[in-house]
Protein backbone atom coordinates (compact mmCIF):
# COMPACT_ATOMS: atom_id res chain seq x y z
CA UNK A 1 0.00 0.00 0.00
CA UNK A 2 2.74 2.76 -1.52
CA UNK A 3 -0.37 5.22 -1.74
CA UNK A 4 -2.47 4.95 1.59
CA UNK A 5 -3.73 8.57 2.43
CA UNK A 6 -2.61 10.39 -1.63
CA UNK A 7 -5.29 11.52 -3.90
CA UNK A 8 -5.07 11.06 -7.27
CA UNK A 9 -6.45 12.00 -10.90
CA UNK A 10 -5.70 10.20 -13.92
CA UNK A 11 -7.21 11.47 -16.98
CA UNK A 12 -8.07 8.95 -19.83
CA UNK A 13 -8.80 6.98 -16.31
CA UNK A 14 -10.93 4.78 -18.31
CA UNK A 15 -8.91 3.90 -21.47
CA UNK A 16 -6.31 1.08 -22.14
CA UNK A 17 -3.75 2.28 -19.68
CA UNK A 18 -5.68 4.69 -17.55
CA UNK A 19 -7.83 1.75 -16.22
CA UNK A 20 -4.34 -0.22 -15.50
CA UNK A 21 -3.47 3.13 -13.76
CA UNK A 22 -7.06 3.58 -11.81
CA UNK A 23 -6.71 0.00 -10.37
CA UNK A 24 -3.09 -0.15 -9.84
CA UNK A 25 -3.54 3.60 -7.84
CA UNK A 26 -6.19 1.84 -5.63
CA UNK A 27 -5.17 -1.27 -4.87
CA UNK A 28 -2.62 0.97 -3.43
CA UNK A 29 -4.61 2.69 -1.30
CA UNK A 30 -5.00 6.01 -2.64
CA UNK A 31 -8.40 7.97 -3.36
CA UNK A 32 -8.80 8.03 -6.97
CA UNK A 33 -10.70 10.19 -9.32
CA UNK A 34 -10.73 8.83 -13.29
CA UNK A 35 -11.30 11.44 -15.72
CA UNK A 36 -12.79 10.29 -19.23
CA UNK A 37 -15.19 11.68 -21.70
CA UNK A 38 -17.50 8.80 -20.57
CA UNK A 39 -17.26 6.15 -18.01
CA UNK A 40 -16.68 3.90 -21.17
CA UNK A 41 -13.95 5.47 -22.01
CA UNK A 42 -12.25 3.85 -24.91
CA UNK A 43 -13.30 0.81 -23.96
CA UNK A 44 -16.74 -1.06 -24.72
CA UNK A 45 -17.62 -2.39 -21.31
CA UNK A 46 -17.62 -0.61 -18.04
CA UNK A 47 -17.10 -1.99 -14.62
CA UNK A 48 -17.30 -0.18 -11.34
CA UNK A 49 -13.93 -0.20 -10.44
CA UNK A 50 -13.93 1.99 -6.97
CA UNK A 51 -12.59 5.26 -8.74
CA UNK A 52 -14.70 8.17 -8.39
CA UNK A 53 -15.93 9.08 -12.15
CA UNK A 54 -15.20 12.60 -13.72
CA UNK A 55 -16.83 13.81 -16.40
CA UNK A 56 -13.93 15.73 -18.20
CA UNK A 57 -12.82 16.51 -21.58
CA UNK A 58 -8.99 17.48 -21.19
CA UNK A 59 -9.39 20.35 -23.93
CA UNK A 60 -12.27 21.96 -21.92
CA UNK A 61 -10.85 24.67 -19.44
CA UNK A 62 -14.45 24.67 -17.53
CA UNK A 63 -14.31 21.01 -17.67
CA UNK A 64 -10.99 20.93 -16.39
CA UNK A 65 -11.65 23.79 -13.57
CA UNK A 66 -15.08 22.06 -12.27
CA UNK A 67 -12.95 18.74 -11.91
CA UNK A 68 -10.60 20.09 -9.70
CA UNK A 69 -13.34 22.67 -7.55
CA UNK A 70 -14.70 19.27 -7.23
CA UNK A 71 -11.03 17.75 -6.18
CA UNK A 72 -10.18 20.41 -3.85
CA UNK A 73 -13.93 20.31 -2.02
CA UNK A 74 -13.64 16.62 -1.49
CA UNK A 75 -10.07 15.85 -0.45
CA UNK A 76 -8.79 19.65 -0.60
CA UNK A 77 -5.49 18.50 -2.41
CA UNK A 78 -4.14 16.29 -4.81
CA UNK A 79 -0.65 14.44 -4.91
CA UNK A 80 -0.87 12.73 -7.89
CA UNK A 81 -1.64 13.89 -11.45
CA UNK A 82 -1.54 11.38 -14.28
CA UNK A 83 -1.91 12.70 -17.93
CA UNK A 84 -2.97 9.70 -19.96
CA UNK A 85 -5.77 10.84 -21.89
CA UNK A 86 -4.25 10.89 -25.22
CA UNK A 87 -5.36 10.04 -28.97
CA UNK A 88 -3.67 9.10 -32.58
CA UNK A 89 -4.09 10.35 -35.81
CA UNK A 90 -2.72 7.40 -37.76
CA UNK A 91 -1.85 9.77 -41.32
CA UNK A 92 0.90 12.00 -42.58
CA UNK A 93 1.07 15.36 -42.85
CA UNK A 94 -0.41 15.52 -46.42
CA UNK A 95 -3.38 13.68 -45.46
CA UNK A 96 -3.98 15.02 -41.76
CA UNK A 97 -6.39 17.98 -42.10
CA UNK A 98 -5.90 21.01 -39.97
CA UNK A 99 -9.18 20.11 -37.72
CA UNK A 100 -7.24 16.37 -37.26
CA UNK A 101 -3.89 18.47 -36.45
CA UNK A 102 -5.53 20.75 -34.00
CA UNK A 103 -7.39 18.25 -32.40
CA UNK A 104 -4.21 16.18 -31.85
CA UNK A 105 -2.45 19.18 -30.30
CA UNK A 106 -5.91 19.63 -28.56
CA UNK A 107 -6.26 16.33 -26.48
CA UNK A 108 -2.52 15.66 -26.54
CA UNK A 109 -0.76 18.61 -25.62
CA UNK A 110 -3.30 21.68 -24.48
CA UNK A 111 -5.18 19.02 -22.41
CA UNK A 112 -1.86 17.78 -20.43
CA UNK A 113 -1.39 21.58 -20.46
CA UNK A 114 -4.89 22.30 -18.64
CA UNK A 115 -4.99 19.81 -16.63
CA UNK A 116 -1.17 20.67 -15.52
CA UNK A 117 -2.02 23.86 -14.84
CA UNK A 118 -5.06 23.94 -13.00
CA UNK A 119 -4.39 21.16 -11.06
CA UNK A 120 -0.81 22.99 -9.53
CA UNK A 121 -2.48 24.85 -7.16
CA UNK A 122 -3.88 21.39 -5.25
CA UNK A 123 -0.71 19.65 -5.92
CA UNK A 124 1.36 22.33 -4.06
CA UNK A 125 -1.12 21.78 -1.02
CA UNK A 126 -0.31 18.24 -1.00
CA UNK A 127 3.43 18.87 -1.35
CA UNK A 128 3.17 21.44 1.83
CA UNK A 129 2.83 18.39 3.90
CA UNK A 130 6.43 16.99 3.41
CA UNK A 131 6.19 14.48 0.84
CA UNK A 132 6.86 15.25 -2.86
CA UNK A 133 3.53 15.67 -5.00
CA UNK A 134 3.99 13.71 -8.56
CA UNK A 135 2.86 14.64 -12.01
CA UNK A 136 3.24 11.75 -14.85
CA UNK A 137 2.57 13.15 -18.25
CA UNK A 138 2.38 10.21 -21.53
CA UNK A 139 5.02 11.09 -23.80
CA UNK A 140 5.51 7.93 -26.02
CA UNK A 141 8.80 6.39 -27.70
CA UNK A 142 7.36 7.79 -30.82
CA UNK A 143 8.37 11.46 -29.44
CA UNK A 144 11.89 9.96 -30.00
CA UNK A 145 11.86 7.77 -33.17
CA UNK A 146 8.61 7.81 -35.61
CA UNK A 147 6.64 5.20 -36.82
CA UNK A 148 5.48 5.64 -40.26
CA UNK A 149 2.31 7.45 -40.60
CA UNK A 150 1.73 9.28 -37.12
CA UNK A 151 3.02 12.22 -38.34
CA UNK A 152 0.86 14.54 -35.78
CA UNK A 153 1.22 11.66 -32.82
CA UNK A 154 4.69 12.06 -33.29
CA UNK A 155 4.72 15.59 -33.35
CA UNK A 156 2.48 15.98 -29.84
CA UNK A 157 4.59 13.52 -27.81
CA UNK A 158 7.80 15.69 -28.52
CA UNK A 159 6.02 18.60 -27.47
CA UNK A 160 5.02 16.70 -23.95
CA UNK A 161 8.38 16.03 -23.59
CA UNK A 162 9.75 19.24 -23.50
CA UNK A 163 6.46 20.19 -21.66
CA UNK A 164 7.64 17.87 -18.93
CA UNK A 165 11.54 19.07 -18.64
CA UNK A 166 10.10 22.63 -18.65
CA UNK A 167 7.55 22.15 -15.79
CA UNK A 168 10.25 19.78 -13.72
CA UNK A 169 12.43 23.43 -13.67
CA UNK A 170 9.78 25.51 -12.61
CA UNK A 171 7.84 23.27 -10.38
CA UNK A 172 10.74 21.57 -8.47
CA UNK A 173 11.32 24.21 -5.58
CA UNK A 174 7.60 23.75 -4.93
CA UNK A 175 8.16 20.72 -4.34
CA UNK A 176 6.23 18.91 -7.53
CA UNK A 177 8.05 16.34 -9.07
CA UNK A 178 7.24 16.17 -13.09
CA UNK A 179 7.95 12.79 -15.05
CA UNK A 180 7.18 11.62 -18.33
CA UNK A 181 5.95 8.09 -19.04
CA UNK A 182 7.27 7.04 -23.00
CA UNK A 183 5.43 3.66 -23.97
CA UNK A 184 6.52 1.88 -26.75
CA UNK A 185 3.73 -0.64 -28.30
CA UNK A 186 1.40 -1.56 -25.61
CA UNK A 187 -1.82 -3.95 -25.97
CA UNK A 188 -4.84 -1.17 -25.77
CA UNK A 189 -7.42 -0.35 -27.71
CA UNK A 190 -5.45 2.18 -29.37
CA UNK A 191 -2.48 -0.27 -30.65
CA UNK A 192 -5.52 -2.59 -32.10
CA UNK A 193 -6.68 0.51 -33.96
CA UNK A 194 -2.93 0.86 -35.74
CA UNK A 195 -2.88 -2.56 -36.59
CA UNK A 196 -6.27 -2.12 -38.20
CA UNK A 197 -6.37 1.00 -39.25
CA UNK A 198 -5.08 2.82 -42.07
CA UNK A 199 -1.19 3.60 -40.61
CA UNK A 200 -0.21 -0.68 -40.41
CA UNK A 201 0.87 -0.54 -43.84
CA UNK A 202 0.24 -4.00 -43.74
CA UNK A 203 1.24 -5.31 -47.25
CA UNK A 204 -1.45 -8.16 -47.13
CA UNK A 205 0.00 -10.22 -43.66
CA UNK A 206 -2.85 -10.89 -41.49
CA UNK A 207 -3.38 -8.85 -38.42
CA UNK A 208 -1.91 -11.75 -36.80
CA UNK A 209 1.07 -12.16 -38.36
CA UNK A 210 1.26 -8.77 -38.28
CA UNK A 211 1.27 -9.09 -34.59
CA UNK A 212 3.59 -11.53 -34.50
CA UNK A 213 5.93 -9.68 -36.35
CA UNK A 214 5.82 -6.85 -34.03
CA UNK A 215 6.63 -9.05 -30.97
CA UNK A 216 9.34 -10.40 -32.82
CA UNK A 217 11.32 -7.42 -33.32
CA UNK A 218 11.42 -6.54 -29.63
CA UNK A 219 14.00 -7.99 -27.22
CA UNK A 220 11.60 -8.92 -24.73
CA UNK A 221 9.62 -10.53 -27.64
CA UNK A 222 6.35 -9.28 -26.82
CA UNK A 223 4.93 -6.25 -26.53
CA UNK A 224 3.50 -5.02 -23.15
CA UNK A 225 0.64 -4.62 -21.08
CA UNK A 226 -1.30 -1.41 -19.13
CA UNK A 227 0.17 -3.49 -15.99
CA UNK A 228 3.40 -2.85 -17.21
CA UNK A 229 2.98 0.71 -17.64
CA UNK A 230 0.91 1.26 -14.47
CA UNK A 231 3.61 -0.55 -12.26
CA UNK A 232 6.13 2.14 -13.12
CA UNK A 233 3.57 4.70 -12.55
CA UNK A 234 2.98 3.29 -9.29
CA UNK A 235 6.48 4.05 -8.87
CA UNK A 236 6.94 7.26 -9.87
CA UNK A 237 4.12 8.38 -8.11
CA UNK A 238 5.17 6.66 -4.74
CA UNK A 239 7.56 8.32 -2.52
CA UNK A 240 10.45 5.79 -3.09
CA UNK A 241 10.81 8.18 -6.07
CA UNK A 242 11.44 10.89 -4.18
CA UNK A 243 15.02 12.01 -5.92
CA UNK A 244 13.39 11.21 -9.94
CA UNK A 245 11.94 14.15 -11.72
CA UNK A 246 12.32 15.56 -15.12
CA UNK A 247 12.93 12.25 -16.39
CA UNK A 248 11.36 10.71 -19.87
CA UNK A 249 10.86 7.20 -18.63
CA UNK A 250 10.93 4.88 -22.29
CA UNK A 251 9.26 1.66 -21.48
CA UNK A 252 9.00 -0.84 -24.39
CA UNK A 253 10.83 -3.91 -23.72
CA UNK A 254 13.80 -2.80 -25.28
CA UNK A 255 12.43 -1.76 -28.76
CA UNK A 256 14.42 1.32 -28.97
CA UNK A 257 17.60 -0.07 -27.88
CA UNK A 258 18.40 -1.46 -31.01
CA UNK A 259 18.93 -0.25 -34.27
CA UNK A 260 15.50 -0.51 -36.00
CA UNK A 261 14.89 -3.68 -38.80
CA UNK A 262 11.47 -3.74 -38.79
CA UNK A 263 9.61 -4.64 -41.51
CA UNK A 264 5.68 -4.13 -41.32
CA UNK B 1 13.75 -19.69 -5.93
CA UNK B 2 16.66 -18.05 -7.54
CA UNK B 3 17.68 -15.27 -5.21
CA UNK B 4 21.63 -14.38 -4.85
CA UNK B 5 22.65 -10.75 -5.98
CA UNK B 6 25.99 -9.78 -6.45
CA UNK B 7 26.50 -5.84 -6.34
CA UNK B 8 30.08 -4.80 -7.14
CA UNK B 9 31.64 -2.27 -5.08
CA UNK B 10 29.51 -2.93 -1.98
CA UNK B 11 31.42 -1.04 0.46
CA UNK B 12 30.06 2.38 0.33
CA UNK B 13 28.26 4.90 -1.44
CA UNK B 14 25.69 3.35 -3.79
CA UNK B 15 27.24 0.59 -3.73
CA UNK B 16 26.26 0.02 0.04
CA UNK B 17 22.97 1.10 0.08
CA UNK B 18 21.85 -1.67 -2.88
CA UNK B 19 22.95 -4.31 -0.60
CA UNK B 20 21.22 -3.07 2.41
CA UNK B 21 18.40 -2.67 0.08
CA UNK B 22 18.44 -6.12 -1.57
CA UNK B 23 19.01 -7.27 1.37
CA UNK B 24 15.74 -6.18 3.04
CA UNK B 25 13.84 -7.24 -0.31
CA UNK B 26 14.90 -11.01 0.69
CA UNK B 27 17.91 -11.66 -2.03
CA UNK B 28 21.06 -13.18 -1.06
CA UNK B 29 23.73 -11.16 -1.15
CA UNK B 30 27.45 -11.02 -2.07
CA UNK B 31 29.18 -8.14 -2.80
CA UNK B 32 33.11 -7.44 -2.92
CA UNK B 33 35.65 -4.77 -3.31
CA UNK B 34 39.55 -4.45 -3.52
CA UNK B 35 40.25 -4.44 0.24
CA UNK B 36 39.17 -6.52 2.97
CA UNK B 37 36.10 -6.83 4.38
CA UNK B 38 34.23 -3.81 5.52
CA UNK B 39 33.39 -2.88 9.14
CA UNK B 40 29.85 -2.85 9.90
CA UNK B 41 28.73 -4.93 6.65
CA UNK B 42 25.87 -6.70 7.77
CA UNK B 43 26.63 -10.66 8.61
CA UNK B 44 24.03 -11.99 6.38
CA UNK B 45 26.08 -10.15 3.03
CA UNK B 46 28.81 -12.44 1.70
CA UNK B 47 31.88 -10.42 1.27
CA UNK B 48 34.71 -11.37 -1.83
CA UNK B 49 38.07 -9.74 -1.97
CA UNK B 50 38.01 -9.12 -6.09
CA UNK B 51 39.36 -6.75 -8.45
CA UNK B 52 36.50 -6.49 -11.28
CA UNK B 53 39.03 -5.23 -14.02
CA UNK B 54 40.34 -8.70 -13.28
CA UNK B 55 38.67 -11.45 -15.60
CA UNK B 56 39.66 -14.07 -13.07
CA UNK B 57 38.61 -12.23 -9.83
CA UNK B 58 35.22 -12.20 -12.16
CA UNK B 59 34.70 -15.37 -12.68
CA UNK B 60 36.28 -16.22 -9.09
CA UNK B 61 33.82 -14.11 -7.85
CA UNK B 62 30.45 -15.61 -9.49
CA UNK B 63 32.21 -19.00 -8.39
CA UNK B 64 31.65 -17.69 -4.79
CA UNK B 65 28.07 -16.66 -5.17
CA UNK B 66 26.89 -19.76 -6.61
CA UNK B 67 28.94 -21.78 -3.40
CA UNK B 68 27.20 -19.73 -1.02
CA UNK B 69 23.89 -18.83 -2.62
CA UNK B 70 23.25 -20.78 -6.09
CA UNK B 71 22.12 -19.50 -9.40
CA UNK B 72 22.17 -15.90 -9.55
CA UNK B 73 19.72 -13.95 -10.49
CA UNK B 74 20.69 -9.99 -10.27
CA UNK B 75 23.79 -8.53 -10.88
CA UNK B 76 24.46 -4.92 -10.26
CA UNK B 77 27.40 -3.88 -11.80
CA UNK B 78 28.54 -0.63 -9.51
CA UNK B 79 32.01 -0.94 -9.33
CA UNK B 80 33.61 2.36 -10.59
CA UNK B 81 36.40 4.66 -10.01
CA UNK B 82 36.83 8.20 -11.32
CA UNK B 83 40.26 10.02 -12.18
CA UNK B 84 39.66 14.17 -12.58
CA UNK B 85 41.39 15.47 -15.01
CA UNK B 86 41.47 16.52 -18.93
CA UNK B 87 42.02 14.24 -21.57
CA UNK B 88 45.35 16.66 -21.90
CA UNK B 89 46.39 15.88 -18.61
CA UNK B 90 45.80 12.08 -18.55
CA UNK B 91 48.27 9.60 -18.73
CA UNK B 92 48.53 5.59 -19.73
CA UNK B 93 48.25 5.19 -16.07
CA UNK B 94 44.62 6.96 -15.73
CA UNK B 95 43.45 5.42 -18.81
CA UNK B 96 44.21 2.04 -17.48
CA UNK B 97 42.53 2.08 -14.05
CA UNK B 98 39.31 4.13 -15.54
CA UNK B 99 39.44 1.53 -18.53
CA UNK B 100 40.01 -1.54 -16.53
CA UNK B 101 37.61 -0.96 -13.59
CA UNK B 102 34.64 1.03 -15.30
CA UNK B 103 34.29 -1.28 -18.18
CA UNK B 104 36.45 -3.84 -18.61
CA UNK B 105 34.79 -4.93 -14.71
CA UNK B 106 31.21 -4.64 -16.26
CA UNK B 107 32.13 -6.50 -19.60
CA UNK B 108 34.15 -8.63 -17.14
CA UNK B 109 31.22 -9.45 -14.84
CA UNK B 110 28.61 -9.46 -17.68
CA UNK B 111 30.73 -12.20 -19.82
CA UNK B 112 31.01 -14.38 -16.53
CA UNK B 113 27.77 -14.29 -15.45
CA UNK B 114 25.84 -14.62 -19.02
CA UNK B 115 26.04 -18.08 -19.92
CA UNK B 116 24.02 -19.16 -17.13
CA UNK B 117 21.54 -16.37 -17.15
CA UNK B 118 21.13 -16.75 -21.08
CA UNK B 119 20.35 -20.19 -20.23
CA UNK B 120 17.63 -19.38 -17.24
CA UNK B 121 17.00 -16.23 -17.29
CA UNK B 122 18.93 -13.05 -15.26
CA UNK B 123 18.65 -9.63 -14.57
CA UNK B 124 21.52 -7.15 -14.65
CA UNK B 125 21.87 -3.78 -13.57
CA UNK B 126 24.64 -1.42 -14.34
CA UNK B 127 25.19 1.74 -12.76
CA UNK B 128 26.12 4.65 -15.12
CA UNK B 129 26.38 8.22 -15.10
CA UNK B 130 24.26 11.31 -16.06
CA UNK B 131 28.08 11.89 -17.10
CA UNK B 132 27.79 9.71 -19.94
CA UNK B 133 25.05 11.79 -21.64
CA UNK B 134 26.69 15.26 -20.61
CA UNK B 135 30.32 16.01 -19.52
CA UNK B 136 31.44 16.91 -16.16
CA UNK B 137 34.75 18.89 -16.96
CA UNK B 138 37.65 17.55 -15.82
CA UNK B 139 36.46 14.20 -16.08
CA UNK B 140 37.34 13.29 -19.55
CA UNK B 141 37.57 8.97 -19.26
CA UNK B 142 35.05 8.91 -16.40
CA UNK B 143 32.91 11.14 -18.76
CA UNK B 144 33.63 7.99 -21.55
CA UNK B 145 33.64 5.35 -19.68
CA UNK B 146 30.09 5.75 -18.33
CA UNK B 147 28.82 5.93 -22.29
CA UNK B 148 30.69 2.79 -22.64
CA UNK B 149 28.31 1.37 -19.84
CA UNK B 150 25.00 2.82 -21.31
CA UNK B 151 26.36 0.98 -24.64
CA UNK B 152 27.12 -2.20 -23.02
CA UNK B 153 23.49 -2.19 -21.53
CA UNK B 154 21.64 -1.52 -24.70
CA UNK B 155 23.59 -4.34 -26.37
CA UNK B 156 22.97 -7.20 -23.90
CA UNK B 157 19.63 -6.31 -23.86
CA UNK B 158 19.24 -6.65 -27.33
CA UNK B 159 22.16 -9.59 -27.88
CA UNK B 160 20.41 -11.57 -24.61
CA UNK B 161 16.53 -10.92 -24.43
CA UNK B 162 14.06 -12.26 -23.82
CA UNK B 163 15.93 -14.28 -21.15
CA UNK B 164 17.85 -11.94 -19.77
CA UNK B 165 16.72 -8.50 -19.09
CA UNK B 166 19.31 -5.15 -18.33
CA UNK B 167 18.96 -1.74 -17.63
CA UNK B 168 21.29 0.98 -16.48
CA UNK B 169 20.62 3.36 -14.20
CA UNK B 170 22.32 7.11 -14.29
CA UNK B 171 22.95 8.79 -10.83
CA UNK B 172 23.18 12.16 -10.58
CA UNK B 173 24.71 14.16 -7.71
CA UNK B 174 24.94 11.79 -5.01
CA UNK B 175 26.42 12.67 -1.41
CA UNK B 176 29.06 10.10 -1.29
CA UNK B 177 32.63 10.46 -0.51
CA UNK B 178 33.21 10.89 -4.85
CA UNK B 179 31.23 13.01 -5.14
CA UNK B 180 32.64 15.15 -2.37
CA UNK B 181 36.39 14.60 -4.40
CA UNK B 182 34.28 16.47 -6.98
CA UNK B 183 33.38 19.15 -5.23
CA UNK B 184 36.68 19.47 -3.98
CA UNK B 185 38.27 19.95 -6.90
CA UNK B 186 36.61 23.57 -7.22
CA UNK B 187 38.23 26.57 -6.29
CA UNK B 188 35.79 27.61 -4.16
CA UNK B 189 34.00 23.95 -2.81
CA UNK B 190 31.13 26.03 -0.99
CA UNK B 191 30.44 28.23 -4.06
CA UNK B 192 30.50 24.94 -6.17
CA UNK B 193 28.13 22.66 -3.62
CA UNK B 194 26.01 26.16 -3.47
CA UNK B 195 25.55 26.90 -7.38
CA UNK B 196 25.32 22.59 -8.32
CA UNK B 197 22.01 22.77 -5.48
CA UNK B 198 20.45 25.79 -7.16
CA UNK B 199 20.35 23.47 -10.39
CA UNK B 200 18.41 20.42 -8.66
CA UNK B 201 14.48 21.42 -9.44
CA UNK B 202 13.85 18.95 -6.37
CA UNK B 203 16.12 20.73 -4.23
CA UNK B 204 18.64 18.71 -2.79
CA UNK B 205 21.43 16.13 -3.75
CA UNK B 206 20.38 12.67 -3.93
CA UNK B 207 21.15 10.02 -1.33
CA UNK B 208 22.51 6.43 -2.17
CA UNK B 209 19.03 5.37 -0.97
CA UNK B 210 17.62 7.45 -3.89
CA UNK B 211 19.38 4.70 -6.25
CA UNK B 212 18.84 2.24 -4.43
CA UNK B 213 15.20 2.47 -4.93
CA UNK B 214 15.21 2.52 -7.99
CA UNK B 215 17.92 -0.68 -8.32
CA UNK B 216 15.09 -2.14 -5.93
CA UNK B 217 11.84 -1.47 -8.65
CA UNK B 218 14.24 -2.50 -11.36
CA UNK B 219 14.95 -5.79 -9.44
CA UNK B 220 11.45 -6.61 -9.02
CA UNK B 221 8.56 -8.29 -10.52
CA UNK B 222 7.46 -5.01 -11.26
CA UNK B 223 9.34 -4.06 -14.35
CA UNK B 224 9.69 -7.60 -16.39
CA UNK B 225 9.07 -5.20 -19.44
CA UNK B 226 11.53 -2.85 -18.76
CA UNK B 227 14.96 -3.75 -20.74
CA UNK B 228 17.66 -1.95 -22.74
CA UNK B 229 16.81 1.64 -20.88
CA UNK B 230 18.84 4.10 -19.10
CA UNK B 231 17.20 5.64 -16.26
CA UNK B 232 18.58 8.77 -15.09
CA UNK B 233 17.94 9.90 -11.42
CA UNK B 234 19.22 13.01 -10.91
CA UNK B 235 16.40 15.38 -8.74
CA UNK B 236 15.53 17.00 -12.09
CA UNK B 237 19.49 18.23 -12.94
CA UNK B 238 19.68 17.30 -16.10
CA UNK B 239 16.11 18.26 -17.10
CA UNK B 240 17.29 21.81 -17.04
CA UNK B 241 19.58 23.73 -19.16
CA UNK B 242 23.16 24.40 -18.03
CA UNK B 243 22.09 27.94 -18.17
CA UNK B 244 19.16 27.61 -15.71
CA UNK B 245 18.47 31.07 -15.38
CA UNK B 246 17.50 30.84 -11.49
CA UNK B 247 21.41 31.00 -10.59
CA UNK B 248 21.83 34.68 -11.57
Amino acid sequence: MKLQGKTALVTGGRGGIGRAIVARFLREGATVYAADLTPQGSLAEHDDDGSRFVAMNVADEAAVKAAMQQVDAEDGKLDILVNAAGIEIEKTIEDTSLEEWNQSFAVNVTGTFLTSKHALPLMRKAAAGGASASLINFGSYDGFIADPGLAAYCATKGAVHALTRAMACDHGPEGIRVNAICPGYIDTPMLQSFFTGDGSGGGGQSIDQLQQAVRDVHPMRTYGTPEDIANLVNWLASDEARYASGQLWVLDGGLSAQVQQMKL
Amino acid sequence: MDNCAIVTGGSRGIGRAVVDRLLSDGFDVVTCGRGARPVGLPDAVVWVTADVSKTGDAAMLIEKANAAFGRIALLVNNAGVQVEKTVADSGDDDWDLVMNVNCKGVFNMCRAALPDMAAHGGNIINIGSISGMVADPSMALYNASKAFVHGLTRSIAVDHGPKVRCNAIRPGWIMTEMAEDGFALAGDPQRAMADALARHPVGRFGQPEDIANLVSWLASDQSTYVSGECFTVDGGMTAASPLNPGLF
